[in-house]
C-alpha cells in the first residue's frame, strides 16, 4: 500500500515538472540597440597547446587594446559603452570548438567570435555563426574552405589562407631558381590544402613537384619523411607543419645535415615559432608573413605598446586580432547598433587601411580580407640587432596578387 | 524463497543491487528522484551540457552492460559511439530524416558494425578482449579519417540538422531539444533494465563469475557474449547519435581510443554493475569539464585523473557503489535497531 501511494506522488511530481517544463524556460530577448546592453568579443583560440604562443591569451591583450583605442576615439559618443571580452580554450579540436562557440554565443551572449586556429575547427564556429546568426571573424585558420564551399553571411576571413601562402612562398622560391620541390605536409585539412597550393603555385612558376610526402599530425619523428624527401635529390624541401611539428621539423632536418645544403621552404611559419628555436635554425628561410611588427614606424608604435603589456613582440595573428575587433567596433559605431545584420552591411566592401591591413579591403562576394602581405626571410645571428628582430621583409606582395579571386564556390 | 535465493546471490556478489530487491518502496523513490532530475536538469545546468550528461549516461550504461554484468572489458566503445554519430548525421543530412528516425538509424548500423566485432572478439576474455575491441576502434577511426568525402575527415561531419516533424523550438533551441531527446535516451535505460532484470541478464551475471560452471549448465557462452555485446552497441550507438544531433557534428574525436578510454573512466567513476552508476558518473566528469573548462582551467585530465585513482583506490565500488553500501549498512543497522524484519 505505502509502496504504491509513494508511486503515485512521484508520478505526480514528475508529470507536474514536465508540464511546468514545457510551459516555461526558452531564451528571453532584450530589446534596444546594443543587445544585452553591451557589446561582448568572444575570443575562441588555443590557450594550451602547440598554437599558444602565436596567438593564445596574449590576442585577449590585443584586443583590450582595441577596445580601448575605439573608447579612446568616441569617447560619450560610442554607441558601444559597455563592451566585454570572454575567451575560451578549443585546444585546436574541431568538436570542443564547436561546444564552446555555442555556448560563448548562447551563455555568455557573445556578439561576436574572433580567432579560432586549426581549420577545422574554425569550419565548425562558421557552421555556428550561421546557424545563430553572430558575426565571426577568423584571424587563426587558413582553410580556403571559409571563403569557398563553407562560406557564408556573418563569417569573414582576415588575415591570411592557404592560398596566399602559397603565391607569396613558392612562386618566390621558384624564381630563384628552386625548380624542384619534395614537399612534406601533415594529412589532415591544413597541410592537404597547402599542398594543393603550393602544387599549383610552383607549377605556374615552372618548377616540377617531385613527391608529396604526407605525415601524421600531429608528428614528433620526421626523420624518414626527411629521408625521403632527400632521396630525389630536390633543390627545395617545402614543410607545411605548423607551429610545434614545424619546429620539430626544423631541428630534424637540420639534424640530418640539410641546412645550408637543401633549401628549406617554410609554408606558415609565426615570428614565435622563430623565436622559440632560435634564429640560426632557421636562417636564410624565406617565408610569407601577413604581417611584420618593425615593418614601419607604425607597426612599431603598436607592437611597443603590445610589448608593454605582456613582455612579447606581437606575432601577425596578435596584430591581426586587433585589427578585427577595433573594425567590428567601427562597424559597430557606424551601424549605430550590434545587430549582426546591420554590421555585416557595415563591414561588406569596406576598404580598410590600419595598423595590420595595408591596402585592406573585406571583399563582398566572399567575405575574404585582402590587403598586402610581405615575403620575409629570416635573419642570420649577426643580422639580428634586438631581441626579436628576426625577419627582413624582402619584398611587399600587393593585395591584387596575394591573394587568389573569389572562388565561385561561395555562396552566401 | 525466490526472494531469499536472490538475496543470497547478492552477498556473494557485492556489485549487484541489494536495496531495490530488498525494498520496492527506496526502488520507486529512487526511480521517481532520478526521473525528476532528468526533467529537470536543462533548468539548473546549460540545455547543451545537460543533453551531454544524459548521452554519456547511456554511453556508460553501455559499458556497463558489458563489463559490470558480463565482466567483458570493452576498450573500442567508442567504435559504435562515433559510428552512430556518424551515421545518424549522415542519414540527417543526406535524407533530412527527422532526428529520432536519425538516431534509431545510427544505432541500427552500430549493432551490424558489433556482429563481426563481436564474433571476433567474444572468442577472447580479458586483455585480449580489450584488444581486439581496440584495434577495431582503431581501423574505423583511420576509415573515417581517410574517407574524407562522405565523412568530412579532420573537419568532422559539420552542419548535422535538428528536424524534428517541422516543430521550430525543437529544432533551434537546445532547451526544447533536451526534452524532445530526452525519451530516446530514457528507452535505452529502460531497454538496459529490462536487459539487467530478465532471465538473460541472470545468465550473463553467471558467465562473469564463473563461464565454465555456465557452460557446464548448457548455456551457450560465446552466443550470449555477442547477444550482450551487440545490444550494449545499440544503447552506446542510440547515445552517440543523440550525441552528435545535439552538437549539429560529428568528428573523429567520437571515434578515438581516448573516448573509449573515457567512457570505462565514467563507469568506473559511477560503480559498475549498478547501472545507476553510468549516470552518475557522467554527470559528474561532463560537469566538472564544463565547470574547468570554462573557469579556464587547462589540466582537466590531471583533476579527473586523480579522482580516477582515489576512487579506484579508496572506493572500488565507484561513487554509486559506495553510497549505496553505505546506505544499506546504514539501513540494516536502523533496521536491526528498531527490530524490523530484514
Amino acid at each position: 500500500m505505502r509502496t504504491k501511494s509513494i508511486a503515485v506522488a512521484a508520478t505526480a511530481v514528475t508529470g507536474s515538472l514536465l508540464l511546468a517544463a514545457c510551459g516555461g524556460g526558452g531564451p528571453a530577448s532584450a530589446g534596444g540597440k546594443i543587445s544585452d546592453g553591451k557589446v561582448v568579443l568572444g575570443l575562441l583560440n588555443d590557450q594550451s597547446g602547440v598554437y599558444k604562443d602565436l596567438s593564445g591569451p596574449n590576442s585577449k591583450v590585443a584586443i583590450q587594446m582595441a577596445i580601448d583605442d575605439y573608447k579612446k576615439k568616441y569617447g560619450d559618443k560610442a554607441v558601444a559603452k559597455d563592451i566585454e571580452i570572454v575567451q575560451a580554450d578549443h585546444q585546436n579540436k574541431p568538436d570542443i570548438a564547436n561546444t564552446k562557440a555555442q555556448e560563448m554565443y548562447d551563455r555568455d551572449k557573445a556578439d561576436i567570435i574572433l580567432d579560432v586556429p586549426t581549420s577545422s575547427a574554425a569550419l565548425a564556429v562558421a557552421n555556428q555563426a550561421k546557424a545563430k546568426k553572430k558575426l565571426y571573424i577568423n584571424i587563426g585558420a587558413g582553410s580556403t574552405a571559409l571563403t569557398g564551399a563553407s562560406c557564408n553571411k556573418y563569417t569573414f576571413h582576415w588575415a591570411y589562407d592557404t592560398a596566399m601562402l602559397a603565391a607569396g612562398t613558392a612562386s618566390a622560391v621558384v624564381d630563384q631558381g628552386g625548380k624542384n620541390w619534395s614537399i612534406v605536409y601533415p594529412d589532415y585539412a591544413f597541410g592537404q590544402d597547402m599542398n594543393k597550393s603550393f602544387t599549383a603555385a610552383i607549377e605556374k612558376g615552372g618548377g616540377k613537384v617531385q613527391q608529396s610526402i604526407a605525415t601524421p599530425f600531429p608528428n614528433d619523428n620526421f626523420a624518414t619523411f626527411i629521408t625521403k624527401a632527400q632521396s630525389s635529390k630536390p633543390d627545395v624541401i617545402g614543410t607545411m607543419a605548423a607551429g610545434g611539428d614545424l619546429v620539430n621539423f626544423v631541428k630534424q632536418f637540420n639534424q640530418a645535415g640539410l641546412q645550408g645544403k637543401t633549401k628549406l621552404a617554410v609554408g606558415l611559419m609565426f615570428i614565435t615559432d622563430i623565436h622559440n628555436l632560435g634564429v640560426d635554425q632557421f636562417q636564410g628561410t624565406q617565408f610569407t608573413d601577413a604581417w611584420y611588427w618593425n615593418f614601419d614606424d607604425q607597426n612599431r608604435a603598436w607592437a611597443d605598446r603590445f610589448k608593454a603589456k605582456t613582455n612579447v613582440r606581437p606575432s601577425f595573428a596578435h596584430a591581426g586580432n586587433y585589427s578585427a575587433a577595433l573594425n567590428y567596433l567601427e562597424a559597430v559605431q557606424a551601424a549605430g547598433t550590434d545587430k549582426a545584420d546591420d554590421v555585416v552591411k557595415q563591414l561588406e566592401g569596406k576598404k580598410i587601411n590600419d595598423v595590420f591591413l595595408r591596402n585592406g579591403e573585406v571583399r563582398a562576394a566572399d567575405h575574404n580580407v585582402t590587403h598586402d602581405v610581405y615575403l620575409a626571410k629570416v635573419k642570420s645571428k649577426d643580422q639580428v640587432k634586438e631581441d626579436w628582430d628576426l625577419e627582413e621583409i624582402v619584398k611587399t606582395i600587393p593585395a591584387a596578387t596575394a591573394y587568389a579571386p573569389p572562388s565561385g564556390a561561395c555562396k552566401m | 524463497m525466490s526472494q531469499q535465493l536472490t538475496q543470497k546471490v547478492d552477498v556473494e556478489l557485492p556489485a549487484q543491487s541489494v536495496i531495490p530487491r530488498a525494498r520496492p518502496a527506496l526502488r520507486w523513490l529512487m526511480l521517481a528522484v532520478g526521473l525528476v532530475v532528468v526533467l529537470a536538469l536543462p533548468w539548473f545546468v546549460y540545455p547543451p551540457v545537460a543533453m551531454d550528461i544524459a548521452a554519456w549516461a547511456l554511453f556508460a550504461i553501455s559499458v556497463d552492460l558489458l563489463l559490470g554484468y558480463t565482466g567483458l572489458l570493452s576498450f573500442g566503445h567508442a567504435a559504435f559511439w562515433g559510428a552512430s554519430a556518424y551515421s545518424t548525421g549522415l542519414i540527417a543530412i543526406k535524407l533530412g530524416m527527422p532526428f529520432p528516425v536519425a538516431v534509431v538509424g545510427g544505432a541500427v548500423v552500430a549493432m551490424l558494425l558489433a556482429i563481426p566485432t563481436g564474433y571476433l572478439a567474444v572468442r577472447r576474455t580479458g586483455i585480449y578482449f580489450a584488444m581486439v575491441t581496440l584495434a577495431f576502434a582503431q581501423m574505423l577511426y583511420f576509415l573515417a579519417n581517410m574517407w574524407g568525402d562522405v565523412t568530412g575527415g579532420e573537419n568532422g561531419l559539420q552542419g548535422i540538422p535538428k528536424a524534428f516533424f517541422g516543430v521550430e523550438l525543437v529544432e533551434t533551441d537546445a532547451f526544447y531539444f533536451y526534452y524532445a531527446a530526452i525519451p530516446i535516451i530514457l528507452i535505452g535505460v529502460f531497454i538496459a533494465w529490462r536487459i539487467v532484470n530478465s532471465p538473460f541478464g541472470r545468465v550473463l551475471v553467471a558467465i562473469r563469475d564463473n563461464p565454465a560452471r555456465a557452460r557446464a549448465l548448457g548455456y551457450d557462452v560465446e552466443r550470449y557474449k555477442i547477444m550482450v555485446f551487440v545490444l550494449s552497441a545499440g544503447l552506446a550507438g542510440l547515445a552517440g547519435g543523440v550525441f552528435s544531433i545535439s552538437h549539429g557534428f560529428a568528428s573523429l574525436q567520437e571515434l578515438v581510443w581516448t573516448t573509449s578510454g573515457k567512457v570505462v573512466l565514467v563507469t568506473v567513476l559511477g560503480g559498475i554493475g549498478t547501472l545507476w552508476g553510468g549516470p552518475i558518473g557522467a554527470a559528474v566528469v561532463v560537469l566538472l569539464e564544463d565547470r574547468l573548462a570554462s573557469s579556464g582551467f587547462n589540466g582537466i585530465g590531471i583533476i579527473t585523473g586523480t579522482i580516477f585513482i582515489v576512487i579506484v583506490l579508496a572506493f572500488r565500488h565507484g561513487i554509486w557503489g559506495t553510497a549505496r553500501n553505505g546506505l544499506t549498512s546504514w539501513l540494516n543497522r536502523r533496521r536491526i535497531k528498531t527490530g524490523q524484519r530484514l
